[in-house]
């Protein structure tokens, strides 16, 4: 038994350290402020970038990869044009996300970026910001909301990607055709869309067919997650013993969908498409797990997305919606692909060895 | 004054954090009044000696307006000639330049503001440029408002937003407050929160007429939603009473078959709306009604709706929790049933309506959040509970029932609120927000602790 | 003890008291409620930290500032309220912590066998494989007895231990210190009944509002000085005079019978009991622990389920299904276990008086504070309560306050009918008076009083009629109470 006060030590100095490692990296934040503040103030023409204020970008989830890398690349991009960017992670809530907005007016902001996390509720705080005269940029998501203005849209032409993993679909399955899953996430409307584009490919090529048809045997969420695309697909290879493709509209809950195969001991049967690039998708597809990838482009959203805050600041003109097509990625590209060769991957087990060499032999 | 320490430790904790953040904020301020654009004015004027001439370039911002407004008056009342008054993008201050600068021979100032300085036509080598095609602008000159120092977290606008943004969550507290002082909980607050907004949504467009919903309509279908949350508060009471279940357990089901309900609710509506042929996707369910923004998105002499709905419900929780015998029957419920019971206390009865309450509130605040989204959001409240667990808490309830107090939940929420802005204005990067965050809960609550002690 | 001094915010409970125990002698701790006995338990027990004062042992300085210390230094303490963990047998209860390691074995076997040579040395015969949540409270007592014991204790402090006794089980206790003290062990005995000092006491300790009074052998006092030493007065009386006529036969005898229970059935305990309660009188219901008193008192004030009986009020049937129905019909009842029961230990005294009565208080919806206060002050005048003010939390009163705190409750209440269960448990001499006076001041209003209580002699002097029970049925009435003794009444009670 401790005595009160040396309770209250303990207690204390617990908190003070929690404090001091939490504030840690806000005061290497605001120290980077400070220098950029003065840089703003010698105005001497020397290399430092003249200050432009601050970005706000409210990004949909940190959690997912392939966000951070957007925030990353826009942080990047930002300090090369003069402009601090503020993240915030709005983790899929749109209230989450209003509240971001709210903050970037109350401060000030220069421009605001955003992935909205509704494309229609995100409406009226799109709304405020145009009240208050501060340009909103969407990216990656767009915004449907009526009379909310948006100043520039850069993103994926996620109907193209649906279709080139459609056409990646049925060059994997060749002639035998065979049952296929997709591994959906409804609430996004780019999944929606790259579903479409899939499905549309698939009609396509079953039309004038006698036999060899691919048929989507069913549509599972797979929330975008590793863990229910494990789920999903345990269940969905329990239902359909014959599935041969799977198409899953991100990368984590490709890998998911790998995992539920190696368990059931399909992975020789069924082929995994999945959707992104992400460096653990690209892994995947370098290590056979993964047959293809439609592959976006979030570090160039970041810097595109900057590119046109200047250019809207410096009142010039830019392309208001851009979309940038996905490109096919298979082990072809992998394999020379340099980002992959940076970060060596450990050694695969033996027996991971085995199973893709398995893999390899019937392709 | 020790006694008043101890009584109002979670005050004192809120202040704190306020003093802190003030501090860590502390920044450059950029007034964008009429005053301000007055003194721009009286510079420009005093900077030339001859009959001056000025372009103003500022937002399209009703203050913006306001401002350059201001300056132009000024100017013109000093003897000076305002060419042109550009309250738009920067594109449209890059074309008035070029037109000015064509059109006169002599262009000698621009007034603006902090925001519209910061535009690439306004930046002095852009301007030089821009002067060797249009040579009028040659010699110009830009004035904008001096700048002072000042917390950026301590301006009117926000700490309106966090109040503001945080109303709904406050809302819901007071319910959770009533639960847990009855040693309950109530898991089910975030989902119920999404049946609420989505039920009202359907209602308003399917039966109050969607864009022509009179305030009638409005108010009937506010009515259903709400009345629909109660009705599962309800039911999660009676199972705590009559069937002797957990509350943890039952509203932890009740968590997920609201969550379901709504999602349910909106996939059906966006299917119906399609035709009916292919299945809807769960996104928010659209209201339509113009009006019905006025709770979430307006402000009544000022401030914004939802925090008066908040302070209201606030005051009223507070005389029934302190003045009536209800109130009473609450705290002598979670402090001990059977002595309750035995007193003449109807235990069951204060249960129930105590989890029909929590119900309504979220069912309030559902509708703040439809009202705010313009629309009924099956995925909102999500983690909400939790959110709410822990403002009542670091309120100063125990979770063992039988203390609390209801302007303590009011300040735990404000305390959650404002470690978060403040983490949000200094910047703090996401993943180090979230151990800060829980950090400063736990601290929050110790420090009331000890000074309770 | 030397000098020990305690302050809660807003009592100064301990003023520099003293205290000395010798080995192999009953010490008697004595004082009214709310002198600072228990409190000077606790600090000796570990359990408070004193403000200043020392504590000797062999005259060697120890630092008590822990139950553990307490232990080490070979105190033993019994707590008015128990400490046991009812899921667990006898035997882990005792051996708490006393484990060999953290992680290895428990030796049952062995522990079982010292159980068994504990209870042997208090001559008593109890399983130590039964749950504790099965025993009496005398044989829970028994228990925390043990567990001081296998400490090796050298002093035992026994907080008011007859309190919840029968006086069949007092018996048995007295055996047991009898025992430890012929074993050389020192013991402190707190207790509000005067009878038992004198009979197993050797020194006498007496507190008065947290400071020492005296300490003299039993040998020089009789009961008149002792309370006098205790209050601080003379106290004439032990019960106030009877009514100088039983209420006799008037006409309106139909409507104003009084409380009438025929065949009441329910739960295990209560088999068949029928009586009646006329306005005017005190009927004592007496019996064995375990006869189903309070059981039946339940019963009638709708506490528990009823299976067969009917309840009457002055001629008019009652549909009591809950007590807030019993209440309503003007019937009111103070349970024996004041903090299990009686009070909300977590809330302030003047929201307890509230509780049933704030229909009382109530203008429009809204409590009207002051009348509530100006109300419930009255009864601290009248029953002497300590509190600090309205506002002390009723967890932090002295056992017989907390009691005087649950009796003003009722009182307000202004019911026709009142059961007292256990009324004077734990009340002190003085305030025990105050209480019977105000027993008697009721039913010479007209109320109806149905008491229950283990205690015979105030059984004998209170009740104007006295009802015995035995398992559950009605095995005797005693209409003139005059010609009642102890044994008549034992005697119905075990036929
Ligand atoms: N935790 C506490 N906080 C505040 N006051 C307390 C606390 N515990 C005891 N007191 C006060 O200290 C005084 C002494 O209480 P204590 O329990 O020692 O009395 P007691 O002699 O045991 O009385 P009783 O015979 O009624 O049991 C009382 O006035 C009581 O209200
Ligand atoms: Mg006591």
């Amino acid at each position: 038994m401790l005595t009160r006060s040396s309770r209250w030590m303990i207690a204390m100095s617990m908190l003070g350290l929690l404090f001091v490692t939490g504030c840690t990296p806000k005061d290497e934040e605001s120290s980077g402020t400070g220098s950029g503040g003065a840089a703003s103030k010698s105005d001497g023409g020397t290399a430092a970038v003249e200050s432009r204020g601050t970005i706000g970008f409210s990004a949909l989830t940190l959690k997912n990869p392939f966000f951070k890398i957007i925030a990353d690349s826009m942080t990047e991009a930002g300090k090369t044009n003069g402009f601090e960017v503020l993240v915030n992670d709005a983790e899929r809530d749109v209230n989450e996300q209003s509240k971001h907005i709210d903050n970037y007016i109350a401060q000030g902001v220069a421009a605001i970026v955003l992935n909205p996390a509704d494309r229609i509720a995100i409406g009226p705080a799109i709304r405020k910001a145009n009240e208050a005269g501060i340009p909103v940029f969407t990216c990656d998501l767009q915004c449907a909301a009526e009379d909310a203005k948006v100043d520039g849209h850069i993103g994926t032409d996620n109907y193209q990607g649906g279709r080139l993993a459609g056409d990646a679909m049925i060059e994997a399955l060749g002639d035998a055709g065979g049952e296929v899953l997709v591994l959906h996430f409804k609430q996004a409307n780019s999944c929606v869309l790259r579903v479409q584009g899939f499905t549309e490919v698939l009609a396509e090529h079953n039309k004038d067919r006698e036999s060899g048809n691919i048929t989507i045997v069913s549509e599972l969420e797979g929330g975008g997650l590793t863990d229910e695309g494990f789920k999903s697909t345990s269940d969905a290879l329990q239902a359909h013993q014959n599935l041969r493709g799977i198409f899953a509209i991100n990368d984590p809950s490709a890998l998911g969908a790998w995992t539920a195969l190696k368990q059931a001991k399909k992975t020789d049967q069924v082929t995994i498409i999945g959707f992104d690039g992400q460096l653990d998708g690209k892994r995947a597809i370098l290590e056979g797990k993964i047959y293809a990838d439609p592959i976006q482009f979030p570090k160039q959203m970041g810097v595109v997305s900057v590119q046109n805050i200047v250019k809207y600041l410096d009142g010039e003109d830019y392309e208001k919606v851009e979309l940038i097509p996905t490109a096919i990625y298979k082990k072809a590209d992998a394999e020379k692909d340099p980002d992959l060769q940076k970060t060596p991957t450990p050694a695969p087990a033996p027996g991971e060895v085995s199973l893709i060499q398995t893999f390899k032999s019937p392709g | 004054m020790k006694r008043f320490i101890a009584d109002n430790g979670s005050i004192i904790v809120l202040l704190a954090l306020c003093a802190y953040y003030s501090v860590v904020t502390l920044g450059e301020q950029h007034p964008n009044t009429p005053a301000a654009g007055q003194e721009v004015a009286a510079a420009i004027l005093k900077d030339s000696s001859e009959q001056v001439t000025v372009v103003v370039i500022t937002r399209d911002t009703v203050q913006d307006r306001a401002y350059s407004e201001a300056v132009r008056a000024a100017i013109e009342t000093g003897g000076g000639t305002v060419l042109a008054v550009v309250n738009g993008a920067p594109t449209d201050a890059r074309l008035a330049l070029e037109q000015v600068g064509g059109a006169f021979s002599r262009v000698d100032a621009i007034a603006t503001n902090h925001s519209a300085s910061g535009w690439g036509p306004l930046k002095p080598q852009k301007l030089k440029t821009t002067a060797d095609k249009f040579p009028g602008i040659s010699g110009i000159k830009v004035f904008k408002p001096q700048s002072y120092t000042w917390p950026s977290f301590l301006t009117r606008e926000n700490l309106v937003n966090v109040i503001n943004q945080n109303a709904v969550i406050a809302i819901i507290a007071i319910g959770m407050t009533l639960v847990i002082i009855t040693a309950g909980i109530d898991l089910s607050v975030g989902s119920l929160l999404a049946l609420c907004g989505v039920t009202t949504a359907v209602a308003i467009q399917q039966m109050a007429g969607g864009a022509d919903a009179g305030t009638i309509g409005l108010l009937g279908a506010c009515l259903i939603g709400t009345g629909v949350c109660t009705l599962c508060g309800i039911f999660n009471g009676v199972m705590v009473t009559w069937f002797r279940v957990p509350a943890f357990v039952v509203t932890l089901a009740m968590m997920m078959v609201a969550r379901g309900l709504a999602l349910i609710v909106a996939v059906q509506y966006q299917s119906a709306l399609l035709g009916g042929g292919t299945e809807g996707t769960p996104e928010a369910v659209r209201i339509e009604a113009a009006a019905f923004g006025w709770l979430g998105n307006g402000a009544t002499f000022g401030i914004p709706n939802p925090i008066l709905l908040m302070l209201a419900l606030y005051v009223l929780a507070h005389i029934t929790m302190t003045k009536t015998s209800v109130g009473r029957y609450i705290y002598a419920v979670g402090g001990n049933p059977e002595a309750a019971r035995l007193s003449g206390v109807p235990v069951f009865g204060v249960l129930i309506l105590v989890y029909a309450i929590c119900g309504a509130m979220a069912g309030l605040a559902g509708i703040v959040d439809a009202s705010r989204f313009e629309g009924g959001r099956p995925n909102a409240g999500e983690m909400y509970e939790l959110q709410v667990i822990a403002a009542v808490v670091v309120g100063g309830t125990s979770l063992a029932g039988g203390e609390g107090r209801i302007f303590g939940t009011l300040v735990g929420a404000m305390i959650i609120a404002v470690i978060q802005n403040g983490l949000n204005m200094a910047g703090v990067a996401s993943y180090e927000q979230k151990c800060v965050f829980g950090g400063l809960i736990l601290a929050a609550v110790l420090l009331d602790r000890f000074k309770r002690k | 003890m030397r000098g020990v001094d305690k302050s809660f915010p807003g009592v100064h409970a301990l003023k520099n008291v003293d205290l000395d125990v010798e080995a192999g002698d009953v010490l008697a701790l004595l004082g009214e409620n709310g002198a600072g006995k228990s409190t000077l338990i606790k600090v000796l027990g570990g359990a408070h930290r004193p403000d200043s004062g020392v504590i000797e042992i062999d005259g060697r300085p120890m630092e008590i500032i822990t139950p553990q210390d307490s232990q080490r230094a070979g105190i033993g303490i019994i707590y008015q309220e128990f400490n046991l963990i009812p899921a667990m047998t006898v035997r882990e209860n005792i051996f708490l912590g006393q484990e060999p390691g953290r992680v290895s074995i428990v030796p049952a076997g062995k522990e079982r066998r010292r159980a068994r040579e504990l209870f042997d040395r208090i001559g008593v015969a109890l399983d130590p494989d039964a749950l504790v949540r099965d025993l009496t409270v005398a044989q829970q007592q028994i228990v925390e007895i043990a567990k001081a014991l296998s400490l090796d204790s050298r002093i035992i402090v026994m907080d008011e231990p007859s309190a919840a006794l029968s006086p069949r089980e007092v018996e048995g206790l007295f055996r047991i210190v009898d025992e430890l003290k012929s074993q050389g062990i020192g013991i402190v005995y707190v207790s509000h009944r005067l009878d038992e000092i004198f009979a197993i006491c050797d020194h006498v300790t007496v507190l008065r509002d947290g400071t020492y009074v005296d300490s003299k052998p039993i040998g020089e006092l009789t009961r008149d000085t002792l309370i006098e030493l205790m209050v601080g007065r003379k106290l004439a009386d032990e019960f106030p005079n009877r009514a100088v006529a039983k209420p006799v036969a008037t006409d309106d005898n139909e409507v104003r019978s009084g409380l009438t229970v025929s065949n009441l059935v329910g739960g295990p305990k209560v088999r068949d009991i029928s009586f009646n309660v006329r306005r005017g009188e005190i009927v004592a219901l007496t019996g064995l622990v375990g006869a189903g008193r309070t059981e039946a008192a339940r019963l009638i004030f709708g506490a528990d389920k009823r299976e067969a009986g009917t309840i009457t009020l002055d001629g008019k049937e009652l549909s009591i299904k809950s007590p807030r129905d019993a209440i309503a019909s003007g019937i009111c009842m103070l349970t024996e276990d004041r903090k299990g029961q009686g009070l909300i230990l977590n809330r302030s005294v003047l929201e307890n008086f509230g509780l049933p009565n704030l229909s009382r208080f109530t203008v429009r919806g809204l409590i009207q504070q002051k009348r509530e206060r100006d109300a419930f002050q009255a009864y601290v005048e009248q029953l002497q309560i300590k509190v600090s003010g309205p506002k002390q939390r009723a967890g932090n009163l002295s056992g017989g306050n907390q009691q005087k705190v649950v009796l003003a409750k009722w009182l307000e209440r202004d019911a026709e009918v009142i059961i007292f269960d256990e009324p004077t448990r734990g009340i002190d001499v003085g305030a025990k008076f105050e209480i019977y006076l105000l027993m008697r001041h009721l039913v010479e209003q007209g109320k109806a009083i149905l008491m229950i209580s283990s205690e015979l002699p105030e059984v004998l002097g209170m009740a104007d009629r006295i009802i015995v029970l035995h398992e559950g049925r009605v095995t005797g009435e005693i209409e003139d109470v005059k010609l009642a003794t102890q044994e008549s009444i034992m005697d119905l009670a075990v036929k």
